[in-house]
């Protein structure tokens, strides 16, 4: 077996390297790290004339961060606080240790890779795009528990370290020199081990600024100041504003930062050791690690999916320039890809242009003049099909009407080549339905995309019955490139995500209807943790679109839609409240103030005789989330969904379900199916069918079982 | 039980908290010692026979720190003999002072005692004393919020308005205009001099006679950019999440002023009067302190009375006149409504708004203008009651004899 830590020492220079070459493909801080990086340590503090220690990394990154598998197991406080202090003393060994420390980032430092940066005197990193510094620990429901929460207020103040801790900043190479995270930037690997070894020449001083007696914070807050209270007490109200309470490990973090820096820095090690701990062992953590680490990259991983070597698309048609197929236009085009955008009107297309020109503005502001320039050279656009013969793969991004979608379909196929994959970005629309009018159906595929399309992580792609493997690999490989994370679904109406989004929504609706305050319902998901109140993303999707899907959905089904929520959607579009658009849905809009509509009350059907804010918040939190909840236990038993992970991942990433929760599934497990079960068969008996419990769900519940193992 | 009579009450003018206030270059314990100086000449007290001295501090760092009380009494020019404490009940501590003493003469373990307090807020800034309250814990796990936005949500809760509020402010500046030029609060105030003699002030200097409604209805809301881009009405939603928006009615013109000032009150039971041949002139019938909501925080004054009156066992009716402190101007104005009392008997010679509100010192100082008032009218009762930071609230009911 390899050494994991090899020491070599320049007699010459009197520098000793350490290089991190744990097992694996990347370092990580593990018990394993433990035994092995002090005595690597200890050898090189051995060397006699030696003027300085470098620590690198023999794998691409430098180190990023904690075994996850070990922290997800770790249930036990007392066994987690010991293994704490070892790394912490380890650290402290580093930065006390009278000879000057270099980290050499080769690669990205993130977490505890970070962390044990943050012992070293020094950190030079070099500038690819694809180095990323940053402790992203609060993503996972955690705090970082190396030493980072006391170590970067002390290097960078106070201020810029809450934001960067409790937000989980992971940042290129340039901006962690400009905030100060790191202090040298260099422009090839080599030249980082030039400018260690300068710096060490130079014989700097071997003391971190924290262990000065005279130490103060940077950026000139004091703790203890009034300055500094109230820093603290902004800070947690816009935390709180941000996150409602629903995350832990963030509040976790002010609080260990706060409690820390009043202190001497190996009491303040002792304090994050404890919220660490806490976060570490919480359900929370556990719930978002699991989704956000394991099904994350086991999705990302697409093991059980086709894959293709060569995909064979280069030049992209999108049809329809409105919001969503000028974003596409702009994605595809920066990850290289040539993009025909098309529109019916000159106006249209122009208003699409010029939204890709905006956003190469914006979100590519690290490239240079010509670069950005390129990026926009790759979009053209057109009103005339033809322009389509060259394109490898449509999106289709028209108006959610079918025989509209038919007829672009047909008059697509007609000129584009016959290897063409065509991709309908329908949110709802069955798959195979639009099928109808391909001549080639095995070519014919679902990306459902979410607006803005620039920023939604998330692509739901649907595979019908006719969609061959070629094209779904095909289609993945794109997927890849554009950066987007892909469940894969089976077809049927609103696939996945929109059958969530709409249970949730139109449960809001319902509770309307019912006469619950607005604002409780708004307020309970939010406190829930769901990323984006409903009623207010209702408006923002557009009631009247809503309205026209349930005709749409009617004339499916064959039955009418006959619910208060149904009801009272119709009756706001009835009264022109068509939502943000029209300047008044749920609520009213003036400038960027929103209330919410007074009027709503007198539409509702019902009134309630509960008048405790709190107990009434309490039933609306209920029911968003197990409506959510069943409706993706549903879409699981009827085949639609392929795996739990799936719908971890797609719940979140497409329709902002709470990501504290680790998903619907998880929220389930962590409710317990017994309570879910019961409140469902509550709920029937009060309003009926609609929230009908899955015979397999009941089951499951009875046999004491769930759908994730407890960890 | 003996009973705790008040034999007199004092207070130094109030100077306005800000450099150019009239006070700014006297020092905190200068101006208890003049409190405690008048105390002492209008009583012709011997000042060893003093059991002790209690005296309410909010800010207790720089040199309000280290237990002011004792350095005020020997810089007074009391006897070595007397002790005394200082202590921290925030707005409500120089009514803590007076009720510790009541309690303390009361119960016979003392006979006489100064109570008193002292705020310089133009010197010692609120809130550099620091404390578990700024501790992000108490955000996250309370929501607790800084009293400007409490004030606007108490005033949200009650669907007290804007207007509601500049028009009480208008008239507590009427109020106190019109009472100080009667010269109602001569009597009792101590004037402040420099060390050679020379007067600094010897009337209350916050006052803005001039105001109105309508100059009122021009100041921006204190607490809306704080509360609605700084976060801290989010806070709030944790314990009222059917409050959609807080209307932020409360100005630098509805708010209490910041203030320099301290009192003093010689308390003492029945023996005292017997003994040192002490003339009462009234007698504290009731006390009492709770502990409220503390997202809310300034709603006590309501538990408080309640809780003051039936340990008097007797009716909100029975009391003649009311002393709530303006802490801001929602803060009467829920207490009138909520328990049903006229605003022509609350702070009939203006308040806080108008004078100012000088922390550690004002329950000690509203005592003493409602026994003057009392006095004035030949009234028999008044309640004084103050709202207080962390939710609680304190009432005293005192009756001339």
């Amino acid at each position: 077996m390899q050494e994991q830590f090899k020491v070599e020492f320049d007699s010459k220079l009197g520098i000793a390297t350490i290089w991190m070459q744990m097992d694996g493909r990347a370092n990580k801080i593990n018990p394993a790290f433990g035994e092995g990086f002090q005595p690597a340590f200890e050898t090189a503090l051995k060397y006699e004339d030696l003027k300085g220690i470098i620590i690198a990394s023999a794998h691409k990154d430098f180190c990023v961060g904690a075994d996850i598998d070990y922290v997800y197991e770790a249930r036990d406080p007392k066994q987690l606080a010991t293994t704490i202090a070892v790394f912490h003393a380890n650290l402290r060994r580093i930065e006390t240790c009278g000879k000057p420390v270099v980290a050499a980032l080769t690669g990205s430092a993130l977490g505890g890779g970070y962390e044990l940066a943050l012992a070293c005197h020094h950190r030079i990193a070099v500038d690819t795009p694809s180095v990323q510094i940053g402790l992203p620990e609060v993503n996972l429901g955690l705090i970082p528990g190396g030493g980072g929460t006391q170590r970067l207020p002390r290097l960078i103040g106070l201020q810029p370290a809450l934001e960067v801790i409790a937000q989980g900043q992971v940042l290129r190479a340039k901006k962690a020199l400009s905030k100060g995270l790191i202090d040298e930037l260099a422009n090839t690997q080599a030249d980082v081990f030039e400018m260690a070894t300068a710096w060490i020449q130079n014989r700097p001083k071997t003391k971190q600024p924290w262990d000065e007696s005279t130490f103060l914070f940077p950026g000139g807050v004091q703790p203890d100041s009034a300055m500094g209270r109230q820093l603290f007490a902004g800070g947690a109200a816009m935390l709180v504003k941000k996150t409602k309470g629903a995350f832990r490990a963030p509040e976790a973090a002010v609080q260990a930062i706060y409690e820390g820096c009043h202190l001497d820095f190996d009491s303040a090690l002792k304090i994050e050791a404890r919220y660490f701990t806490t976060c570490v062992v919480s359900d929370q953590s556990k719930d978002m690690i699991r989704t956000f680490w394991f099904h994350k990259n086991a999705v990302e991983r697409q093991a059980d999916l086709p894959k293709i070597s060569e995909a064979r698309i280069e030049t992209v048609g999108i049809l329809g320039a409105g919001m969503m197929g000028a974003g596409l236009a702009f994605i595809c085009a920066r990850r290289g890809y040539k993009v025909i955008l098309k529109d019916i009107n000159q106006d249209a297309l122009d208003c699409g242009l010029t939204h890709c020109r905006t956003q190469v503005d914006k979100r590519l502001r690290f490239l240079s003049t010509d670069e950005k320039a390129a990026v926009l050279a790759k979009i053209s656009g057109t009103l005339a099909v033809e322009d389509l013969s060259e394109c490898d793969l449509i999106i289709e991004a028209v108006f959610e009407n079918i025989d509209l979608k038919h007829r672009v379909i047909r008059e697509t196929e007609a000129v584009i080549k016959n290897d063409a994959i065509f991709a309908s970005n329908t949110s709802a629309l069955p798959i195979a339905d639009l099928a109808k009018a391909s001549a080639r159906p095995d070519k014919f595929i679902g990306l459902h995309f979410f607006s803005p399309v620039e920023q939604m992580p998330l692509l739901e792609v649907i595979q019908a019955n006719h969609t061959s493997e070629e094209t779904l690999a095909r289609a993945l490989s794109f997927g890849r490139r554009i950066k987007k994370t892909s469940i894969v679904v089976n077809d049927g109406y609103g696939f996945y995500t929109t059958r969530l989004f709409s249970a949730y929504v139109m449960e809001a609706a319902q509770l309307v209807a019912q006469g619950y305050p607005p604002v409780l319902i708004e307020r309970a998901a939010s406190a829930a943790g769901m990323v984006v109140p409903p009623l207010k993303v209702f408006d923002e999707v557009t009631l009247s679109l809503a309205a026209h899907g349930f005709d749409m959905r009617e004339k499916y089904d064959g039955k009418p839609l006959d619910e208060p929520g149904v009801r009272l959607v119709r009756a706001l579009v009835n009264l022109e409240r068509n939502g943000k658009s029209s300047g008044r849905g749920f609520y009213q809009y003036d400038g960027k103030k929103r209330t919410l509509w007074p009027g709503l009350a007198d539409l509702a059907e019902a009134q309630v005789t509960e008048s405790d804010p709190h107990i009434l918040m309490k039933k609306c939190q209920d029911r968003l989330m197990l409506t959510q909840v069943l409706e993706a236990i549903r879409c699981l038993d009827e085949g639609i969904l392929r795996s739990t992970a799936d719908g971890e991942i797609g719940a979140i990433f497409g329709v902002g379900f709470a990501p504290n929760t680790g998903g619907p599934f998880a929220w389930c497990d962590r409710k317990g199916l017994p309570f879910v079960v019961s409140a469902l068969d509550a709920l029937t008996h009060e309003h009926g069918s609609r929230y009908q419990v899955p015979e397999r769900l009941r089951q499951m519940a009875d046999a004491g079982e769930q759908f994730f193992p407890r960890v | 039980m003996s009973g705790a009579y008040i034999f007199d009450a004092v207070r130094t003018p109030r100077g306005r908290g800000k450099k150019d206030g009239r006070l700014h270059t006297v020092k905190a314990v200068d101006l208890l010692g003049t409190a405690l100086r008048g105390l002492q000449r209008r009583t012709e007290l011997n000042t060893s026979i003093l059991d002790d001295v209690t005296i309410g501090c909010v800010t207790q760092v720089g040199e309000q720190g280290a237990c002011i009380g004792r350095t005020a009494v020997l810089e007074a020019g009391y006897d070595e003999s007397v002790p005394a404490v200082t202590l921290n009940r925030f707005c409500g501590s120089g009514l803590e002072a007076v009720n510790g003493a009541a309690a303390k003469v009361a119960s016979g373990f003392c006979d006489l005692v100064i109570a008193g307090g002292v705020e310089s807020m133009s010197r010692v800034q609120m809130g550099s004393d620091g404390g578990a309250i700024w501790d992000p814990t108490m955000a996250f796990e309370y929501g607790t919020v800084p009293q400007g936005i409490s004030a606007d949500l108490l005033a949200t809760l009650n669907a007290i308005s804007r207007q509601d509020a500049d028009k009480f402010a208008a008239g507590s500046q009427r109020k106190a205009a019109q009472a100080q030029a009667r010269g109602a609060f001569t009597q009792s105030v101590e004037p402040v001099y420099d060390q050679n003699g020379l007067l600094l002030l010897d009337e209350d200097e916050h006052l803005r006679p001039e105001t109105t409604e309508e100059s009122l209805s021009q100041l921006r809301p204190a607490f809306e950019m704080m509360g609605t881009q700084f976060g801290l009405d989010a806070l709030t939603q944790k314990r009222y999440p059917h409050v959609e928006r807080i209307n932020h009615i409360h100005t630098a013109g509805n708010s209490s002023g910041i203030v320099d000032g301290a009192a003093a009150v010689l308390i003492g039971n029945e023996s005292a009067k017997a003994n040192y041949g002490l003339r009462p002139r009234a007698k504290i019938r009731a006390l009492a302190s709770v502990g409220d909501e503390p997202v809310l925080m300034l709603s006590g004054p309501v538990p408080a009375t309640q809780r003051v009156l039936r340990k008097a066992g007797m009716q909100i009716g029975d009391i003649d006149l009311f002393e709530v402190n303006e802490a801001f101007a929602a803060v009467p104005l829920f207490f009138a409504k909520e328990l049903g009392v006229d605003l022509a008997k609350i702070n009939v010679n203006g308040g806080a708004i108008a004078l100012g509100h000088p922390l550690g010192a004002t329950g000690a100082v509203l005592l003493g203008t409602v026994l003057d008032e009392l006095e004035e009218r030949d009234l028999t009762t008044g309640l004084v009651t103050l709202c207080i930071g962390g939710g609680m609230g304190i009432a005293t009911i005192i009756e001339r004899v």
